[in-house]
Parts: structure tokens; sequence; C-alpha cells
């Protein structure tokens, strides 16, 4: 669904390739500074870098903006708001590309618990709320591949885990959705890790295969032991 | 979604008594209904001349003039995310008059009609390309207005400057504080050959832009993700703002506090979606300006409009600054 080869930018990244296949879930994890962020960006063809990039088998080059538009649905971790747009016209712009049709827009604010937000101006959000709702922005475009750059990290625990069981259903609707995380722990319930270090695909496959300890303490200098945890789960 | 059109009309209306207003008033009366009647090709000979040759021109580029800048504070704004941004606190405003104000000194102005807006068109351009190169984009507020207190007063000492070559010939040095200090006086047909075609295109094509600005106002990256070609939306607004800016400049001189003051009220009342927020930016202005002018009329001492506007703007950007955002 998205094929990309030898992406290589500057000191950020270095000869990375990478497919996700339809009906995928990819975790991206690394230490700060890794290029995790930089990669989504490449990838969402936000970012020029050398190598190629090639979205539903078609090379990113030879399509146009609104059709990137239609097929793609990117959410950064920057999300400032300096203008009081009321939540429904932000999740509505998802809706862009398509002469802003207005559907999926309700859908997506329920999937992303701020249906009872729709009226509040997006600068009086807390930093949760606003990223739920540059997500379900996301969500609205109905786009086959979903780039999200650690969308949980603001959130508590119950909307992280929405969060997390939100992209497994897109997975499950044979959408490729490609999420950069920093809790190793949940990476390990995506059905394919890649690793970063220093722009370097330091490892990917199966994340039982992939986040062995040796790895771990090579990437990110800290020693990792199976055993006993507290197990958070939706009810 | 329900979007109402009445603030529209609200505004449409004020601007319509703005205008009869600044046709009827000033050191000759006249009735409302003389207006008209000149207005649809009557009246008296008297009135004829005041009217016609006269105030009809003054208000017309007074309309145009503030539907510009107040449009472009709006495309400012959008550009740089920030709703700090206008035409007069960075700078544009006051290149333009130095282009405008060169080509006076010069000598061009006097070659062609279209000399003026022309080099006006270019110091606007000049002072826009510096703004960008000192403030990427994304810069904080307070690099922004640095840039613009630095090229305000770069732009306002070379016109000073040239104020000071053109000492002496007093037509010419008397024209450049008229740009200097901004106003609608004396305005003719040509002043409104000058700016009424552009300002009334540049808004018109300003449109089509209002979803993929309110896009934008978002952010570039999330903008572009959706589907907008974001370095082309952003190159188009530019050129379109400095366009309508250097033309209000051009035929009025520095006018501040329009583009800022407008659309901030506005969205105020009725919210930053740009689908809305433009239109109603362009009435706003020219309803805005127009009262000003009026002001100027009545007030003692001949006070100017660039005066009046910042009298009234001033301290509404101090109150801006200290409102939480």
């Amino acid at each position: 669904m998205i094929r990309a080869e030898n992406l290589t930018l500057g000191t950020r990244l270095h000869d990375v390739s990478l497919h996700l296949p339809p009906g995928s879930l990819t975790a991206v994890v690394g230490p700060n500074g890794a290029g995790k962020s930089t990669l989504l960006l490449v990838l969402a063809g936000l970012l020029k870098a050398e190598g190629s990039i090639a979205w539903l088998g078609e090379d990113l080059n030879l399509i146009t903006f609104p059709e990137r538009g239609r097929r793609l649905a990117w959410v950064g971790q920057d999300l400032q708001a300096d203008f009081a747009f009321p939540v429904r016209d932000v999740v509505a712009q998802g809706r862009h590309s398509f002469g802003d049709d207005g559907e999926f827009v309700d859908d997506a604010m329920q999937a992303l618990d701020i249906a009872h937000l729709a009226d509040r101006p997006v600068t009086r959000l807390s930093g949760g709320e606003r990223h739920r709702t540059f997500l379900a922005r996301a969500l609205a475009t109905d786009a086959r591949i979903q780039l999200w750059d650690e969308p949980t990290a603001n959130l508590d625990v119950r909307h992280g885990l929405d969060v997390l069981q939100l992209a497994t259903r897109l997975r499950d609707e044979g959408r490729a959705v490609l999420i950069s995380l920093h809790d190793l722990r949940a990476a390990l319930c995506f059905d394919q890790v890649l690793v970063l270090d220093q722009g370097r695909l330091a490892a990917s496959g199966k994340p039982e295969a992939v986040l062995n300890p040796e790895l771990i303490h090579r990437v990110f200098g800290v020693k990792a032991y199976m055993g006993q945890e507290m197990i958070l789960e939706l009810p | 979604m329900k979007r109402s059109w009445a603030p529209a009309w609200l505004l449409a209306l004020l601007l319509v008594l703005a205008f009869m207003a600044s046709l009827a008033l000033g050191e000759v009366r006249l009735a409302p209904s003389e207006v008209l009647n000149v207005l649809l090709g009557g009246g008296e000979n008297l009135s004829r001349t005041v009217v016609i040759d006269f105030r009809l021109p003054r208000a017309l580029v007074g309309m145009a003039v503030g539907a510009g800048l107040a449009a472009s504070g709006v495309l400012m704004q959008s550009f740089f995310r920030n709703p700090l941004a206008s035409p007069g606190l960075l700078g544009v405003s006051t290149g333009g008059a130095l282009g405008a104000v060169t080509a006076l000194a010069l000598g061009w102005a006097s070659n062609s009609v279209f000399a003026l807006p022309a080099a006006s068109i270019a110091g606007a351009f000049l002072a826009t390309f510096a703004v960008m190169a000192l403030a990427k984009r994304e810069a904080s507020a307070e690099h922004l207005l640095l840039a613009g207190v630095a090229l305000n007063a770069l732009f306002g000492a070379a016109t000073s400057f040239l104020l000071n070559l053109t000492a002496g010939r007093f037509e010419v040095s008397g024209q450049i504080v008229f740009w200097m200090l901004g106003g609608l006086e004396n305005r003719t047909w040509v002043h409104v050959w000058m700016v009424l075609p552009g300002t009334v295109l540049g808004c018109l094509m300003l449109l089509p832009y209002r979803r993929a600005m309110n896009l934008l106002s978002l952010g570039e990256r999330g903008a572009q993700s959706l589907g907008v070609n974001v370095r082309r939306l952003q190159w188009e607004i530019i050129a379109l703002s400095t366009v309508l800016t250097a033309l209000a400049t051009a035929v009025g001189g520095v006018i501040g506090f329009v583009g800022l003051v407008v659309p901030h009220i506005l969205r105020l009342g009725f919210g930053p979606d740009h689908r809305r927020l433009l239109p109603l930016s362009m009435i706003g202005g020219a309803a805005f300006v127009l009262a000003c002018d009026l002001i100027t009329r009545f007030l003692p001492g001949e006070l100017r409009l660039g005066v009046v506007t910042a009298l009234l703007g001033g301290p509404f950007f101090l109150w801006m600054l200290r409102r939480p955002t």
C-alpha cells in the first residue's frame, strides 16, 4: 500500500526502505532524535528526501495534491491552533479533497470521543483533546493510509488505548496504519515494528522477534526484562 | 451547518450609510435626496460638482483602500498563522509608501499615471520579501513584530531622507508628507482608476482561496497532507495581499491598523472561518475607512485619515496585546 526505497535525507535519514501492506499495523520506535517524525513526514510527502516512494503502487511525484489528500492522512506531533475554529469545523477539514462533503465527520468525532466538544473552539481544548481533534480530522479523510506521529503521547490511559484500538480497527478494514511510539510494550501488539536509530533502520519485522533485550539495550541503552507487570486494557 | 449571512447584510448596510454620509457631509452639506438625485444624473450644478468631482472619487478610493487593507490583513494573518500580522505592523505599507515617495521625488510620477502605483507595488514587495526573510514562517509573534519594527524604522528613515532631499520643492515635499500621514483629500477620478479595478479584481481573485486558507491557518503541513498545494497557495496569497496593500498605499499613503483592527473585531464576532471572514472584512474595512474619513472632516485641525485610524487602532492593539490568548 505504501512502499519506500532508500530514503535518505542529510543526517536525519539513511537509506531507509520499508513496505506497509494493506491491512497492516506498523509501529516505528526509536530514541529521541532517531528520525521517527522525519520518516513519517517523508512518507507523507511533506518533506523531500532522496529515494522513491509509492502510494498504492503509484509514484508519489505523479500524484496530484488533492489525490494525496484522499489517499493518505498524516497527524503530526506539534499541533498548534492559533485561530478559534470550532472542533467540528476542524474535523470537517478532513473532507477538503472531497469538496467538503461532510461525510464521516460525525463518525470520526464519535470514534475519538470528541462529539461533546463539537462546538468548542480548538483554542480552548486541552493538549489531549486537541490531539484527538486532529486525529479525527485524519480519520474523516477515510484515507487508505494513516500515518500518526506519537498519537498517544498527550493522551490519558483510556484515550490512548482507544486510539490503539481504533488503529487496529482501521487495520482490520484493510488500511495501512503506521504509528510512531515511545511505549515499547504497546508496540508488542503491532503486526510489524520498525526500529530507527540515528536515522538508520536498526531492525524491522515481527515485534516479538525484533524487540529483544539485546536490541533494546543496543538502541535505547536500557535493560529489558520480561516479567510480571500491570496490564491495562479497555473494558 | 448553519451559516448566517445576517452580519454581512448588517455590514453592507453600514457601508451604504457611510457611503451616503461621505457623499452628503462636509463643508457643503447636502440632503440625502439631493445626493440620490445627483447619483441618478440630476441635481443642481453645485451639488453635481461637489458630489461627482470631489466626494464620489474620495469615497470610492476610501472603500477600495479599506477593503484592500482589511483583506490584506486577513491574508497575512493566515499566512503567518498569527493574528497580530498586518500590512502596517509588518512594514509593507511603509514599503509601499517609500516606493510611492521615491517615484514622486525622482519625478517618475509625472511621466505616467501608473508609475506611482507600480513603484508602490515594488516597495511593498521589497518589504514583504524582507519580512519573510527576517521572520521565517511559524516565527513567534515577537520575532515577526520586531522584524516589522525594524522595517518600519528603515523605510521611514529612507522616506525622511527623500523628504530632506526635496526640501525647497514644496509641491513634492508636500506630497511626500501626504503619503507619510495617509489621507483621502483631493482624490480624483485618476486615483479611482488607479486603485479600484485592481482592488476589485484582487478581492475577487481571493475568494476561491477561502477554504484552503482555513486549512493553512491551522498549520502548513496539516493543510498539505489534506491536499492543499501549500507552497503555491502561500505565494499566491502573499502576492495578492502585497498588491492590495500597495494599491491602497499608492492612492492613500500609509493608513495603519485597518488590516489589524477590522479582521480582529470580525473574528471575535463571527469566528475565524475565512469563508465568511474574508468577504466580511472587505465590507467592514471599506466601511471603517469611510467612517474614519468622515471623522477627519468634522474634527478641528484637519486631522489626517492615517492619524484617525491610528488613534482608534492604537488603543485597540494595546488592548489586544494585554488580552490573554
